[in-house]
């Protein structure tokens, strides 16, 4: 029977309890929304001690389902001021499933400004003082706890988190134990820090399989989805993925011009194709005297698309550069030299920031006139300051809109306080819908697939033609389901464009749970969990005023194309307008 | 009218200076992505290649592609000034007049523009028209996706 392990930082207990009936199904983000919504007053300081911080691998995480090593964290979020989700890949999420434990749920404050590790292995859980590891960046901190602990599965902050910045996250470890996995956007690493929790060690020897209500079902599902993402090309064995990893969409965005530059003041830099997944690629060719295919940053991973940026020397520089971290410090922050771009990742990774908000932070401070634009040391330097805590690094890891209001900055794209992402909304409107209205704040990948057979249930239908409203609340409401099964989000390129992915998908669920349920389940599930997230922000002040783009873009037109965002109020409340609430 | 020869094309050192019109060349600015790149007359990257090159007025996206000896096989999604024009297997702009100062952008077969990324950004009037044409628009990611062999549901 799968437990919950509910921790109490004030009363130093960790004690299991039955996870709720009405949660049975619930994992990932379904029951980290689900348990902020019932236990969390929406009204209270993210930072104090009513938050609540909540771990929840996805209902397929730990068994052989490919793809499907994530980790859903959840609370409130210190950025937004809203819900927030943000889930990573990494062994830590099987392990936590493979132990029984739906749900960890970190409550309280400790009296004094002490730390603690929590242990979690088949024996139980632990929380223990620990004080050896304060100030630590991620890297040390996960060698030291690898070292103490062997192959488990590590979670931890940096000094960012311990200084309860807005844009810090919390960092996994991957295959090779990097501390380089993160549950990145929206600052849950300030509320473990606020919560004087360090690192979670979770070892799962011993445990026994994740059980699995129906096994030939599940097989069957796991076979077909297999098989979608094995013959994608995006996703398959030396596909766009595997070798070119996400920055294969730094040439694509370039050439459309709507890959925000100088603080989103233009859609196209001169720069981007030598910081490009290609020439990422071609760099460690180059450096390492071989090609190099990406790898796998959990377990059971076949797409693998995670990158290494190697150094002069060849060795190993960081793991990995994301298309959103390039861009964040590339074109955003006019910097074109992929070695200071794989620093500031490294520095993000140790420091245990969100690298998207890192970066758009940084364009804005130099809109702000704190250093010029292009200026990579410069960059460098100011992420030393938050490591360092100074007052100028306090306001960079308060994130964007903090930093933009301090300077004077009016050029700051933010939705409810969150950094937008790399993709102009003034050339890629419907993302730009999607950013609005998500219950995330600016967030690329809340509205990242559609059940195809949303599209199938009208007819024929032309994505030209249908609403954007509508549009972007499938989108919403299908990825709130895959945030839930613990897949990766890139299966969705395979579950979209193959029947037999989609369908494969399902019976994993239905395999595992026992559960019967139909294409349609996907989006009641997804819609259900958007509701109560809605319900949530709206407690916490939320209005409709909220759901909108940041001002200048409706008056500043992008080059090349020139283009303003034009999408009207209506039709952006039309997105949730059909969603029933509470 | 005196033509000049067919297709002079010179890779770009940096500021090189785009061709007057005369008689009847148009000049085009051609981005080659990734392994495309080696196409270019005188590659000297391996990830990209950027050339300034010269076609006879009129010519088309098929004649700059024989003129570079791109397989159409190898041509992904591609961009003319900014502008969706075809995604791999379409060949929805092979047809395409080019025109003096236009910028083309040609990406590789591996690499990839999910819907959700690229919904309502400006296409070309010939791929919007190819793409109604298939199930569910330009929702999916792949060619050889579900909406090549369906009927309709």
């Amino acid at each position: 029977m799968a437990k919950i392990l509910r921790v109490d930082m004030g009363a130093e207990s960790a004690a299991f309890e039955e996870v709720p009936d009405k949660y049975r199904f619930a994992r990932g983000r379904w029951l980290t929304s689900s348990l902020v919504v019932d236990e969390v007053q929406p009204t209270c300081h993210p930072l104090g001690p009513s938050n609540k911080l909540i771990f929840s691998p996805g209902i397929v995480t730990g068994t052989t389902a490919p793809t499907s090593a994530r980790i859903s964290v959840g609370g409130k979020s210190p950025l937004t001021g809203g819900i927030k989700e943000s889930n990573a890949g990494t062994k830590f999420a099987t392990m936590q499933a493979r132990l029984g434990i739906a749900g960890i749920v970190i409550q309280g404050q400790p009296k004094n400004g002490s730390q603690y590790v929590l242990h979690i292995d088949k024996d139980g859980a632990r929380l223990l003082p620990e004080d050896g590891l304060r100030g630590l960046g991620t890297y040390a901190t996960t060698d030291a706890l690898i070292g103490k602990y062997g192959n488990v599965g590590v979670c931890c902050i940096g000094p960012a988190g311990e200084m309860r910045m807005a844009m810090a996250g919390i960092c996994f470890n991957d295959l090779e134990n990097r501390a380089s996995r993160y549950s990145g956007r929206g600052g849950l690493g300030a509320v473990m820090g606020s919560k004087g929790l360090k690192a979670i060690v979770v070892n799962s020897r011993g445990a026994p399989a994740v059980p699995i209500a129906n096994k030939d079902l599940f097989e069957m599902g796991r076979k077909k989805l297999t098989s979608a993402l094995r013959s994608h090309d995006i996703t398959k064995p030396k596909g766009g993925l595997n070798t070119y990893g996400t920055a294969v969409l730094v040439n694509m965005l370039n050439e459309a011009g709507g890959l925000p530059t100088r603080n989103f003041s233009r859609g196209r830099f001169e720069k981007a194709a030598d910081i490009a997944g290609e020439a990422i690629f071609e760099g460690n060719k180059a450096r390492l005297g071989k090609e190099l295919y990406n790898h796998a940053c959990s377990p059971g991973c076949i797409i693998q698309c995670s990158n290494t940026w190697h150094s002069e020397d060849g060795s190993e520089a960081v793991s990995c550069i994301e298309y959103e971290t390039v861009w964040a410090f590339g074109p955003d922050c006019e910097i074109g030299d992929l070695d200071v771009i794989g620093r500031l990742t490294w520095l993000c990774n140790d420091i245990g920031i969100d690298t998207i908000e890192a970066g758009g932070t940084v364009a804005v401070a130099m809109e702000g006139g704190v250093i010029p634009f292009g200026d990579g040391q410069g960059a460098i330097g100011l992420l030393e300051e938050v490591r360092k805590g100074t007052p100028l690094g306090h306001i960079i890891g308060a994130g964007a809109a903090v930093t933009g209001k301090v300077f004077g900055v009016v050029r700051v794209p933010v939705v409810k306080g969150q950094s937008m992402p790399a993709y102009d909304p003034r050339v890629v409107k419907g993302i730009g819908v999607t950013y609005a209205t998500s219950t995330m704040g600016a967030d690329h990948t809340a509205g990242y697939t559609i059940a195809p057979e949303i599209l199938g249930v009208s007819g024929k239908v032309d994505s030209f033609d249908v609403k954007k409203a509508e549009l972007s609340r499938n989108f919403q409401t299908t990825t709130a389901f895959i945030d839930s099964i613990g897949h990766c989000l890139f299966i969705a390129f395979a579950i979209l464009d193959f029947p037999e992915g989609f369908e494969g998908m399902i019976e994993e669920c239905n395999g595992v749970l026992g559960t019967n349920w139909m294409a349609e389940d996907v989006g009641r599930i997804g819609a259900e969990i958007l509701a109560r997230e809605r319900d949530f922000n709206k407690g916490a002040g939320f209005t409709s005023a909220d759901d909108r783009l940041p001002e200048f873009m409706k008056y500043e037109p992008l080059p090349p194309h020139n283009e303003v965002w034009n999408v009207s109020d209506e039709e952006l409340d039309a997105v949730h307008g059909g969603l029933a609430s509470r | 009218m005196r033509l000049r020869p067919r297709g002079s094309s010179e890779a770009n050192s940096g500021g090189v200076p785009r061709a007057e019109r005369v008689g009847a060349l148009i000049t085009l600015e051609v981005w080659l992505y990734g392994p495309l790149a080696r196409y270019a007359p005188a590659p000297s990257k391996a990830s990209y290649s950027q050339l300034h090159l010269s076609l006879p007025d009129g010519s088309t996206m098929r004649d700059l592609l024989r003129h570079l000896g791109i397989p159409q096989a190898e041509k992904g999604i591609t961009f003319v000034n900014g502008d969706l024009t075809d995604m791999p297997g379409l060949r929805a702009d092979l047809g395409r007049v080019l025109h003096d100062g236009d910028r083309v952008g040609l990406l590789h077969t591996r690499s990839m523009w999910p819907f959700q990324y690229r919904f309502l950004a400006k296409t070309s009037p010939q791929l919007e028209k190819k793409l109604r044409r298939r199930d569910g628009g330009g929702v999916f990611h792949s060619s050889r996706a579900r909406s090549s062999t369906r009927e309709g549901r």
